[in-house]
């Protein structure tokens, strides 16, 4: 009989039987822990000086930004890559139903992700400190306020993307259309937006964007101009739900 | 068993299946025949719920594929040959697939062994040839030990050993009791598998025949030379009997037997030089029945000149 859990043993089995899963997850640690240290290691050298260090856990985290990419990217490729290969013929006729299918991917993909990206997040943040301190400038420590829930907001927000990218692979059924979406909205809106719209309500509409809305309760010192943190959280909240409810309805309804 | 009910399959204004009903028995080998584009694999796609259909319904083993609770020990089903991640082993292809019913890792060596890939179940399908894809494909369907049997063009891209092993699967699976379908476009192929054809065009069902039926079917009389044919016609003709003539000393005759022919001949004292039974091939059988309903048929040189 075809129960959730077995579903969800099918999925790990096809997660870490591809190598590019690995390479992504790991990346994506990597990437959050080098980008890290990069920024805390340059952030004091320009004319600024110490007085540019206003946030320093959000220096060390800033390689978020990059790492979402690349969790996005394996979020995208979990479904993509059925239809790429045929390979979601019989994943759905072992699971007629479908929905399962999506759910266990969502548990396997968060269960994989954000341990690894917490880590990350936990270790960029402590080292980037140390390297910080030893040039002398501003530091942040793990209980002063804003602190945790930034380190734990970020690996949230990566695997928020990672989530975003399996609801729009399941929805656009092809890599590239995919990735480029989700380049585009992570990526590419938030500057286009302050480029090519109207000054009216140009801040408007970026605040609105996963990214801005992400900043907004991950930050100790969120810009100017972003949502409230509880506002930020749920407009994030559904950038990843929303998505996720209009593959789930699509993949019951289309035919494969 | 498999049931298809006035089954129908629109996309826009093109019908891809146009009101299909026919039943596929259990214990022996139904072959699915048509030419490209007639509809099988669109058919074989609403079996298994990868399609919905515009109207009409399938059962397989007396329910609606969806309301299985266990469907891959119902129905094992091979679509797509390609339906395997490149990057990742036969081995974990088919255990990916068999974890969603708490199939063994056991039984997946098990069927590994039956379609002769245990020594690359470890490589990466990406650099297997199209006849292994084929055979991991049919581990799929192997793999819930299923009742019913549904095999999209199972020899393509198979070499004569794989044929021969894919016949013999064939029979075997069906001398089990189970139900096995499998379709092609050769008629050929199918000879020598099935015992009895579902035969589809353009969507719509052209015959739904045992195979030894469609043979005799498809007799084209006999092909007789004599010196006096005139006098042979007033000899043979009679009830049911339908004598065309050839050239002058040639005759064909449909409706009497060989045995016949030369019994009445000997008794007018009409010598014969030749006694031909005409059986047409299944592939001309085929290819009567297709005639109407190809979809893509390349026009002769003479009737484009």
């Amino acid at each position: 009989m075809t129960t959730f859990g077995g579903v969800v043993r099918g999925e790990w089995v096809k997660l870490r039987s591809v190598r590019s899963s690995g390479f992504a997850v790991l990346g994506a640690a990597l990437t959050m822990i080098v980008a890290g240290l990069v920024f805390a290691a340059t952030i004091g050298t320009d004319s600024d000086g110490a007085d540019g260090v206003t946030d320093p856990a959000g220096i060390t985290l800033s390689g978020a930004i990059f790492a979402q990419l690349l969790t996005g990217v394996l979020g995208v490729l979990l479904m993509s890559g059925e239809y790429a290969t045929g390979m979601i013929k019989p994943t759905l006729t072992a699971v007629p139903s479908r929905l399962p299918v999506l759910a266990g991917k969502v548990a396997v993909l968060v269960g994989t992700v954000f341990p690894a990206v917490l880590a990350s997040a936990f270790v960029v943040f402590f080292a980037g400190q140390v390297v910080m301190g030893n040039a002398g400038l501003p530091t942040a420590r793990i209980g002063d306020a804003g602190v945790l829930g930034a380190v734990v907001g970020s690996a949230v927000t990566m695997t928020g993307v990672a989530v975003l990218g399996l609801a729009l692979g399941a929805l656009l059924r092809t890599t590239a259309g995919a990735v480029s979406t989700l380049v585009f909205l992570v990526f590419l809106a938030p500057g286009l937006g302050g480029l090519l719209l109207p000054a009216s309500w140009r801040d408007n509409a970026v605040k609105f964007l996963p990214s801005s809305a992400a900043e907004a309760f991950t930050q100790v010192a969120p810009a100017p101009g972003l949502l409230g943190a509880p506002a930020g959280a749920a407009v994030f909240s559904a950038w990843v739900v929303v998505p996720l409810l209009a593959a789930a309805v699509l993949l019951r309804r289309r035919d494969v | 068993m498999i049931e298809v009910v006035d089954l129908s399959k629109r996309y826009g204004p093109k019908t891809a299946v146009d009101g299909l009903s026919f039943t596929v028995q259990p214990g022996i080998v139904t072959g699915f025949l048509g030419p490209n584009g007639a509809g099988k694999t669109t058919t074989m796609r609403m079996l298994v719920g990868l399609a919905a259909p515009s109207s009409g319904i399938t059962r397989v083993n007396g329910k609606p594929y969806r309301e299985h609770r266990a469907p891959l020990r119902e129905i094992g089903v091979l679509l797509d040959a390609r339906a395997v991640h490149p990057g990742r082993s036969a081995r974990d292809h088919l255990l990916a697939i068999g974890a969603t019913h708490g199939i063994s890792a056991r039984r997946v060596d098990e069927v590994l062994e039956v379609v002769g890939l245990t020594e690359v179940a470890r490589r990466r399908a990406g650099g297997f040839s199209l006849g292994m894809g084929q055979r991991l494909g049919i581990a799929v369907a192997l793999l819930g030990d299923p009742r019913t049997v549904v095999l999209d063009e199972p020899v393509n891209g198979l070499d004569p050993d794989g044929i021969r092993w894919i016949r013999h699967l064939l029979k075997d699976l069906a001398a089990q009791g189970r139900t096995v379908f499998v379709s092609s476009h050769l008629m050929s192929e199918m000879a020598l598998t099935a015992d009895h054809l579902v035969v589809v065009g353009r969507g719509r069902l052209v015959a739904d025949v045992p195979m030894a039926e469609l043979i005799t079917s498809v007799e084209r009389g006999v092909h007789v030379r004599s010196p006096r044919t005139s006098e042979l016609v007033e000899v043979l003709s009679g009830n049911g009997v339908r004598i065309s003539s050839v050239t002058s000393d040639v005759l064909d005759v449909i409706g009497l037997s060989v045995e016949d022919i030369a019994a009445r001949a000997l008794r007018a004292g009409i010598p014969l030089f030749e006694l031909t039974p005409q059986q047409a091939s299944l592939e001309e059988a085929y290819a009567d029945l297709t005639r109407d309903v190809v979809e893509y048929r390349g026009a002769s040189l003479g009737e484009v000149a």
